[in-house]
């Protein structure tokens, strides 16, 4: 289904189960709750938040004010995101991967997220290893949380594993 | 003592990998030239007409240079100067 509302970015043409979901990233469920409940929380906006891990596994999520909230916006904000990353740092921890709603959208990365994954005028990933998780809240009471990473101006499923 | 400068990814193929340089400046402007000598093309990703892009953070020992004096926010010796792509999407 496409989204009329939202600019959906291209799907490579060779996105299937066998050779393209080649990246994994492991959550534990009561991490996933947690980002649904923030998501939920956030209705009808858009809501966000950073997945701090190593190995391709998250250890921590950080829930994150969405300092321009909107139905089809979010934007984290910049010092509570600072403060995060120092946090992770001394923890050992890397950007495993961030995570945003899609309030009335699909679980699949819009033209404004791929951009924004980029740095500005450039295709150089902004967090090259990092997984952009999604949550559709389109079922609230379904809602479909899907991984992707976002790189060299490709968007790829990663699976997600729920331990 | 010069100011540290923490490179976020994207921008440290300009630097040859290093994830922290130093130099000098009186402030972020200042930085922004002095990165660009040592540094070519990196005032071209951080600006745009004398003012940093939207979309990239610049914190001066934790602090967002919004919230202080933007580009004219002063910078002395041994301060810490953080270069921190902006979160941002949406549907």
């Amino acid at each position: 289904m496409r989204n009329a509302e939202c600019g959906i970015a291209p799907r490579p043409a060779a996105l299937t189960e066998g050779d393209e979901k080649v990246v994994m990233l492991s959550i534990k469920k009561s991490d996933l709750q947690i980002i649904v409940e923030h998501c939920n929380a956030g209705f009808p906006n858009e809501a966000c938040g950073i997945l701090a891990g190593r190995d391709g596994r998250v250890e921590k999520v950080y829930c994150m004010t969405n300092a321009r909230p909107g139905p089809d916006y979010y934007e984290m904000d910049p010092e509570e995101q600072f403060r995060v990353m120092k946090d992770m740092r001394q923890e050992g921890l890397v950007m495993a991967g961030m995570f945003h709603s899609h309030p009335t959208g699909q679980a699949y990365p819009s033209s404004v997220d791929v951009e924004k994954a980029y740095w500005p005028g450039t295709e150089l990933p902004n967090y090259p290893d990092a997984v952009y998780v999604i949550v559709s809240l389109t079922d609230r009471a379904n809602p479909v949380v899907k991984g992707y990473s976002i790189d060299e101006g490709t968007v790829r499923e990663v699976s997600l594993s729920v331990i | 003592m010069a100011i540290k400068v923490r490179i976020p990814t994207p921008l440290q193929k300009l630097t040859n990998g290093k994830a922290e340089v130093e130099c000098s400046a009186k402030n972020v402007l200042e930085l922004v030239d002095a990165l660009e000598k040592d540094y070519p093309g990196m005032k071209e990703r951080l600006s745009d007409g004398g003012k940093i892009r939207r979309f990239i953070n610049i914190y001066v020992n934790e602090e967002d240079i919004r919230f202080a004096n933007k580009e004219e926010t002063v910078l002395k010796d041994g301060d810490s100067v953080s270069i921190v792509p902006a979160i941002a999407g949406g549907c």
